[in-house]
This record gives C-alpha cells, sequence and structure tokens, in this order.
C-alpha cells in the first residue's frame, strides 16, 4: 500500500476514535527471500500485509489494538477494542500527551524503484552467480538474497503526521569447503548496487584461506574483528543507550552522563540518515527523529528518549520510540561507531600475533551490568603472525566484556553496513587487545 | 468462517499455472498480551491477524506466496506469485528437491480447554497481574518488576490439491514473573516460573498453575539476596539443574541438533548444521544409558501440541534419543524421504504470513526414578542452579556455555548457601553421557518455549521440552567469570 493509501486509511480510523487522544499507525511490507543450500534454492518465499494500530488514550489509561482486516466493521471493531481496553486499564500517572510530530526530511537513497520492481527472477539469477562460484571450487553454498519493500504512516490527535516508504535488500553467502567455510554479506536500499558474484567469490576466498584449521589455546588475544564479527558484538551495547536501562540501572551507563566509559578514540552516534543505511526519520509515534551523539571521545554524551521516557526523566523527546506503550523503552536503532584513521590491512600488519576473525555466533549476554557477553567465532577465523595471515585456526568460545573491548580498542577507516534478524549497524573493522577466549572446538 | 470457497479458488489458480501441488493454510490469530510493569501496565494490546500462505510444487521447486488479502482477485494473485517463484527457483535448480505429501487427510482438532481466558474479565485479568507485579517490591533495591500474560488462539484451516481439508483450533497460555534488583554495581534478576514463565497448550488454568501471586515475594527477595550472595566458584563439580533448566538444555543441545533440515544444510548459513550426522543414527551415544528423548505432538498441555502439522501430517510421539543413542531426527515430508523415512509431523510455521518449517514441537526427556530431593545425594561438592539467564551454543550444537539466574552450593548431599553468576559449559554428548539421575515424574513439568528462533527470515515458533530435574557429573563451572 503506498503512502497516500495509508494516510488515506489512517486518517479514516482515526476520525472513527471519540477516546481522548489516539494514535493510528498504518504500516505495510512486501517481503521476498530466496534462500538456498548445496547449491540449489530450498526456500523461495514473499509476503506481503497492511496492519492497522489504533492506540487510545482516555485520561491516563491506555489501550491498543491492531488488525490486518481493512474492512470498515473490522477497523471500527479495532477502535472500539483499543478504547474498551482503555477503560479497563489502571491510570499511569506518568503518561505524556502525545507528542505533535514535527517537521522531518526524508534521506535520500531511502527508496528505490529497482528493489521495489525485482522479481523472483532477479532473485534466482543473482543466487545463480553464487552458485557457479561454488562449483568452479568444488565448494556449496547455503545462504540468501532479499528485496523488500516497506511503508510505515502514523497520525495522531495531536496533530503528527508522518509517512516514509524504504526498500532494502541483502545478500548473504556461507561456503562450505571440505573441512572450512567463509562468510560474506552485503545490504543495500537500491538493489542493483548488490553484487552478488564478489559477495560469492569472498565468502569463497575466506573457505579457501582457512582450509585445514588448526586450533590454537585460548586465552587472551589481540583480535581484529572484522565489520560483521563486531557489529555483531556491539548490537549487545545499543540497549545500554536506552533512556529506560539508564534509569532504571541496567545501562553502563547508569552511573551518569559526561563521564569517561570508553577509550578516548571511541566515537558513537545514532543517525537515519547515513548513507550507508538511510532510514526512517521519525518513530514509532510519529515524532522526528534526531541524529544524536551518543559517547563522543569515550564520554558519554547522550541518551535515547521517547515521549514517556522524556517526560519522565526530564529531557527532550529524541524520537526514539517503539510502537507505544511498550516494555522496552526506547531503543538507538540506527547506531554509527565512527571509523579511525587506520585501514584494516594496517591493523593487521601491525599485529605481531593475534586473531583475523570474520563472524561471531550466538552471543548473549553473561553479565548484564558489566556488558561481559559470551559467544563463537565461525566461518573465517584466522592467525595472524608477524602481521601476516598465514592459516586458518579451529573456531573458539570467547567471554568478554564489551566495554572493557571498547577501552583497549582501534578502528578501520572504513565503514560498512553489517546485519543480523534484529539489527543493522553501520561499523568499521576493530582491533582489540586482550579479547578472552574460553574454550576451543573440533571444528 | 469458511474458507472451503476460498482455498478451492486458490488451489484451482495454482494448478492451472502449472504448479504439479499446491496446498494453502489460512489463519486468523488473536493475541492479547498485558505487562505490568513497575506500578503501570506498559503494554494492553489486543491483535488480529488473518491470511494466508499458499506453497507450489513446480519441477520439485516450492514457492511460498503469503498474504492478507482474502478477495478472489487477492487469491489468484498470491497463487500465481507462488507459482511464479516456485518456476524462478526450477530455473536454476540443480536436481528436483520438493514433492508432494504421501497423504491427505480430512479433520479437525481442538486444543483441549478447560476455561476460556476471555471468560476472565479483562479488569481482572490486569489485577491478577498488577497485584503480583505489586508483590516483587519487597525492597527498595528491586528497580524493576515486572508480570506478563500471553493468550494466544489460533483458527487454521490447511487445504492441499490431494484432497486434505484440516481445521484446527489452537489455545496457547502463558505467563510470569520478573524481579530485578541494583545495587553494589551490581544487577541481579530472577524470573518465575522458569525462566520465560509458564507457557502451555490450554486455557485460564495454565495461568492459575502459574501462581504468580504467591510466589512473587520470594522471587524477589531472592534477586535481592543475590547482589550480597558470594560469587558462583569456577572449576570442576558436580551440578544439578532445575527442570527449566534442563529444558533449556534440551532445547539447545538436542532439539536443535536432531532437526533434520539442519543436518542436511538448510539451515547452514544462519542457524548452523549438526553434529548428529546421519550416518551416526543408530550408533551415536549420545546420552548416558537413562537418557531418553522423543517427540510427542499429542501431549495434553504440550506448547506444540496440535492434530496436524503444517504440512498436513498427523501429530505422533517418536523417538529421537533411546536409551542414550541417537535413533531420529524432527522431520519434514522433504527431509524425511531423503532418509528413507516418512514426515513425523514437526514441521510450523510463526503464522500465516511464513513458509513451514522443520521445529523440536514438544520434546520431552522422560522422567527418571530419582525423587527431586534425593537427587543431591552422594553430591560431595556441587552446585545447584535454577532458571536461565545466558545461552550460547555453536552452530554445530557442540560447544555450549549456559549461565543460570541463581545457585547453591551442594555440600555432602545438602544445599548450602546462595551463590551468583552460576555458569557451566561443556560439550553435547560428553554432557549428556555425564547425566546420572533425572528426577522423577513428580518434578516433570512441560516447560513451554515460546520464542525459539530460525529460519531466514527469522521465525519465532512455539515449543516444548518437558524436563525434571537432573544431575551432572564432573562439569566446569564458573566460566565467563574465572577471569
Amino acid at each position: 500500500m503506498d503512502s497516500r493509501n495509508r494516510e488515506s486509511l489512517a486518517s479514516r480510523v482515526l476520525g472513527l476514535s471519540n477516546a481522548d487522544q489516539t494514535e493510528v499507525m498504518v504500516w505495510s511490507g512486501n517481503d521476498a527471500l530466496t534462500r538456498f543450500t548445496h547449491n540449489m534454492v530450498h526456500q523461495n518465499v514473499a509476503a506481503e500485509d497492511t496492519s492497522v494500530r489504533v492506540r487510545a488514550v482516555i485520561g491516563k489509561r491506555t489501550g491498543v489494538a491492531t488488525t490486518n482486516v481493512l474492512d470498515d466493521e473490522a477497523l471500527r471493531d479495532t477502535v472500539l477494542r483499543a478504547i474498551e481496553m482503555a477503560k479497563l486499564a489502571p491510570e499511569d500517572p506518568g503518561l505524556p500527551r502525545l507528542p505533535a510530530g514535527g517537521s522531518f526530511k526524508a534521506p535520500e537513497g531511502a527508496y528505490v524503484r529497482q528493489t521495489v520492481e525485482a522479481t523472483p527472477r532477479t532473485r534466482a539469477e543473482m543466487c545463480d552467480a553464487i552458485f557457479k562460484t561454488a562449483e568452479e571450487r568444488g565448494y556449496w553454498c547455503a545462504g540468501f538474497v532479499t528485496t523488500s519493500t516497506g511503508g510505515a504512516t502514523i497520525v495522531n490527535s495531536s496533530g503528527a503526521r508522518a509517512s516514509f516508504d524504504s526498500t532494502d535488500s541483502g545478500v548473504n553467502v556461507k561456503m562450505n569447503a571440505a573441512d572450512s567455510t567463509g562468510f560474506a554479506e552485503a545490504y543495500d536500499n537500491d538493489v542493483s548496487n548488490l553484487d552478488a558474484h564478489a559477495v560469492g567469490v569472498t565468502s569463497a576466498r575466506k573457505a579457501q584461506e582457512s582450509a585445514d584449521p588448526q586450533g590454537v589455546d585460548p586465552g587472551e588475544w589481540t583480535v581484529i574483528l572484522e565489520p560483521a564479527a563486531f557489529g555483531e558484538l556491539f548490537t549487545y551495547l545499543t540497549d545500554h543507550f536506552s533512556a529506560q536501562s539508564f534509569d532504571e540501572g541496567s545501562s553502563f551507563l547508569s552511573d551518569g552522563l559526561g563521564k569517561t566509559y570508553l577509550g578516548e578514540n571511541v566515537t558513537i552516534s545514532d543517525d537515519y540518515a547515513h548513507p550507508l543505511n538511510p532510514g526512517m526519520p521519525f518513530d514509532f509515534e510519529g515524532q522526528p527523529t534526531q541524529r544524536l551523539a551518543l559517547v563522543e571521545n569515550g564520554v558519554a554524551k547522550d541518551i535515547v528518549t521517547d515521549s514517556y521516557w522524556a517526560n519522565k526523566l526530564q529531557r527532550s523527546n529524541t524520537g526514539h520510540a517503539l510502537p507505544a506503550p511498550n516494555a522496552y523503552g526506547p531503543q538507538a536503532s540506527h547506531v554509527v561507531v565512527s571509523p579511525g584513521s587506520k585501514p584494516a590491512a594496517q591493523l593487521i600488519a601491525e599485529t605481531k600475533r593475534g586473531l583475523l576473525i570474520t563472524r561471531f555466533w550466538y552471543i548473549r549476554t553473561v553479565d548484564q551490568k558489566k556488558a561481559i557477553v559470551t559467544g563463537m567465532t565461525r566461518d573465517g577465523t584466522f592467525l595472524i603472525e608477524d602481521g601476516e595471515v598465514t592459516r586458518g585456526v579451529r573456531n573458539m568460545r570467547f567471554n568478554q566484556s564489551i566495554i572493557g573491548a571498547l577501552r583497549r580498542c582501534e578502528f578501520g577507516n572504513a565503514l560498512h553496513r553489517t546485519g543480523g534478524y534484529s539489527y543493522s549497524l553501520i561499523v568499521p573493522a576493530a582491533k582489540i587487545d586482550g579479547f578472552t577466549f574460553s574454550s576451543g572446538t573440533e571444528f | 468462517m469458511s474458507f472451503d470457497s476460498l482455498a478451492a479458488r486458490a488451489l484451482d489458480t495454482a494448478t492451472a499455472r502449472g504448479a504439479d501441488y499446491a496446498d494453502i493454510r489460512f489463519e486468523d490469530v488473536r493475541s492479547e498480551r498485558i505487562e505490568a510493569r513497575n506500578g503501570i501496565v506498559a503494554t494492553l494490546a489486543d491483535t488480529t491477524s488473518r491470511g494466508y500462505g499458499i506453497r507450489a510444487l513446480v519441477d520439485g521447486a516450492w514457492g511460498f506466496a503469503a498474504s492478507s488479502d482474502l478477495t478472489g482477485a487477492g487469491l489468484d494473485r498470491a497463487a500465481a506469485r507462488a507459482v511464479a517463484i516456485a518456476r524462478a527457483g526450477a530455473a536454476i535448480a540443480r536436481n528436483r528437491a520438493g514433492a508432494p505429501p504421501p497423504r491427505a487427510y480430512t479433520d479437525v482438532f481442538a486444543t483441549p480447554v478447560l476455561r476460556d481466558p476471555r471468560e476472565i474479565p479483562l479488569g481482572d485479568r490486569v489485577k491478577l497481574l498488577l497485584d503480583a507485579e505489586k508483590a516483587l517490591h519487597v525492597s527498595p533495591q528491586i528497580s524493576v518488576g515486572r508480570a506478563w500474560m500471553d493468550l494466544w488462539s489460533t483458527h487454521k484451516a490447511f487445504y492441499s490439491s490431494i484432497g486434505s481439508r484440516i481445521e484446527q483450533k489452537l489455545r496457547q497460555t502463558g505467563s510470569g514473573i520478573e524481579a530485578m534488583a541494583v545495587g553494589d554495581g551490581d544487577v541481579q534478576t530472577r524470573t518465575f516460573p522458569g525462566d520465560i514463565g509458564l507457557y502451555k497448550a490450554g486455557g485460564w488454568e495454565i495461568i492459575e498453575q502459574a501462581r504468580l501471586g504467591e510466589n512473587a515475594p520470594r522471587i524477589a527477595e531472592e534477586a535481592v539476596a543475590l547482589l550480597s550472595a558470594p560469587q558462583c566458584p569456577s572449576g570442576t563439580f558436580d551440578i544439578i539443574l532445575g527442570g527449566s533448566q534442563v529444558s533449556l538444555q534440551i532445547h539447545e543441545s538436542c532439539g536443535h541438533p536432531a532437526e533434520l533440515d539442519r543436518v542436511m544444510g538448510w539451515e547452514a548459513n544462519f542457524s548452523g548444521v549438526s553434529f548428529l550426522e546421519i550416518a551416526q543414527l543408530g550408533k551415536l551415544k549420545y546420552g548416558s544409558d537413562i537418557v531418553n528423548i522423543l517427540i510427542d505432538n499429542t501431549l495434553p498441555e504440550g506448547l506444540a501440541t496440535v492434530g496436524y502439522d503444517d504440512e498436513g501430517s498427523k501429530s505422533m510421539t517418536s523417538d529421537i534419543i533411546r536409551n542414550g543413542v541417537l535413533v531420529g531426527y524432527e522431520m519434514s515430508n522433504d527431509t524425511a524421504r531423503a532418509i528413507g523415512r516418512e514426515s513425523n509431523a514437526c514441521v510450523r510455521a510463526q503464522n500465516w504470513e511464513y513458509v513451514p518449517m522443520i521445529r523440536m514441537c514438544n520434546l520431552n526427556l522422560l522422567p527418571g526414578n530419582t525423587p527431586f530431593e534425593n537427587l543431591f545425594d552422594d553430591v560431595k561438592d556441587g552446585v545447584y542452579m535454577e532458571s536461565n539467564r545466558s545461552w550460547s551454543i555453536d552452530d554445530h550444537r557442540l560447544n555450549f556455555q549456559f549461565g543460570c539466574e541463581i545457585g547453591w552450593e551442594v555440600k555432602n548431599g545438602k544445599r548450602g548457601r546462595m551463590l551468583k553468576n552460576p555458569t557451566y559449559a561443556g560439550m553435547t554428548p560428553k554432557f549428556w553421557n555425564s547425566c546420572d539421575a533425572i528426577g522423577d515424574e513428580n518434578s516433570w513439568v512441560a516447560w513451554g518455549t515460546p520464542n525459539c528462533g530460525k529460519g531466514e527470515p527469522m521465525q519465532t515458533g512455539r515449543t516444548a521440552q518437558c524436563a525434571s530435574p537432573a544431575r551432572f557429573r564432573k562439569v566446569r563451572v564458573g566460566v565467563g567469570y574465572d577471569g
């Protein structure tokens, strides 16, 4: 559903409500993903949907109802359900008025026609290029090619009016050799910018170069984390920038802003307009999103808020709401870690003995306050000796505080977009001293 | 509503477009979530979602298209899209992997429900949670109290071009509480029941089983006590795991590696592969002789209990580990056929928007013959751990490290002082072979997992791992805190 139809639908639903305050969110999506293994497609899917979410506020009471059935009767029933729930909800004395929104500008490159027009054949041809790379080397590959289109419209009785459309696409490849694997990925709002063949070749090179992996001893190592690895690690820190975790004491920043927590070369921002991943310029309350410096040179500068937490902490609303109300609080969802001054290759060249890590797997928080996490290396782990990548090594488990790592790190000078099913980050490669591994594997 | 005429139209369109086989799964889903947090209702949401997913098979390649457009034109468009997607895959296929299911069923199934949760006035449901959450605030050090409830109902109708017509009305219910204590530069959390709440198939009776209010003060007091409790020691110890932690251990180290799609490399780029290779079937000594793990998708109250899976296969029981030996997998039609077996109905989709895929469903560790209190006997120097806090395992499902919310030292057969931050680590077969006692049926609980992630696009699955507490010998403890 395009923005004009979403706005028309949202206004119509808003008009059905007699609650004291009402917010209506309409979002639509058309997502396709072609997944492959053993050099053939095994899951090939597409889904489209449009949903309407109504937040009704009566006094200080809130109710929410959602539906994807868009006939008049269902929409009227959804509004009534939200109102009925609000009437039965207890009062929340801290509930602010719905935000009035404001002006915003959609970033360049967020919505790309070529991605909208991608077909199953488009994705199949990209897959086929990867299959051929695998077959030429006697490998087998697993991964996906995806294209998607989405749009969100938010209107409320305070006057907020916001619509945004975007596209996205991605290629993800794990290349499998006899006793080694390699991984590469690429994401872009414009599918025509993706070079699936190149992603396949990179993953194949990593599989080839990590062949016959040897075990190394666990313990403290200097590591070079490629962007996919560093991004996956860093995503376990993003919740710490939420006003909710800050106020409730579970964030590493909870001792206060203005203090030095990380190395002086660490600068972290939240920027929805970054050209590597232009995103939604407002939040799920229709409030324009601010581009924020969260950490500058190791010093905590800011946290992200929504209308509820801005009111509670008497801070400005930075426009980082999830669909409200929710139990998670505001979230920094466009995190950018600033680059350093050296190419990643130089970080490797300056390493006497260390490990080059392509990707992590199954990271989980061990200790929330200290931001200690555990996880595994995966799909391309290499030994560095005297500044050279010399061979593949077997995968290992780490236990490491992310805060500690960011006190003794150095960054590459190029930024990359990396992502998983629940995050998208803009990060450089990172060199970290004293990264702690606790055990190994036989593969 | 009846989906019969809509299904006929979609299947006719898919067949006319060239599908060798097609099926369509309609779902009408209603979800209610209530969450109380620090004295307010943080979430009070009622969601309905209606739509369908069509699978089409063309020259051995599958295509799947989902839509919420229930008009005739919408059904035609989605059916044509599924066929076009399948055809695009077939054009680059190196071999024919997919085939129609072996048989069709006509049947109905409904989850047994003692009491419909919606008979309980919404105000009373909210009050139950607010009261339980309030009871968590036993100390100023409780920074966050939470109490939540999920009510899910699904009307599902499956039709296939070989004649299946299966209607199911499914109900699943869950609730839990959590207390987070902050102090002395530390954060400690306790959750009940288990680490995620109690989730089962059924109605209001599942909420009543959880007994949130009467357990809230104890849970909160434990969270506060953990702030000043000694650190769990590092080293090699005998450990006893509470039932919900054994459930998590089964889920991660048996349930996932026994998914045959994973074994065959279908999840290689994301969820990973498996050490339970097909050549090991009937040979691998996965665990000790007392370890028996089976699928039972007919189990009363099992969170994954259904009449038929999302490929239209009938629910059944099926052995995975018998007397410690690997004897089976969780299977779909295509994967089962590849190893000369038939599906054991372990295929689920998150909802109508998603393609069906293999899930562990209800995967149960059969109870042993040791009363819970006797698990502590013969333990000279050990740790008892409860309620998962952290879980990580490698992409072959061998090297794992799990952490629990709370532990107690065990000395000479007796439970002693409380310990904070207990963790343990190991390699899957060695760990399960060290299991020398399993709690009896009195401590056996159908622990549900409502949030299992797998697949691309990522799907959230609802599984269960029924388990009792169990004892394991000579396990590495304290990892992550030993430096």
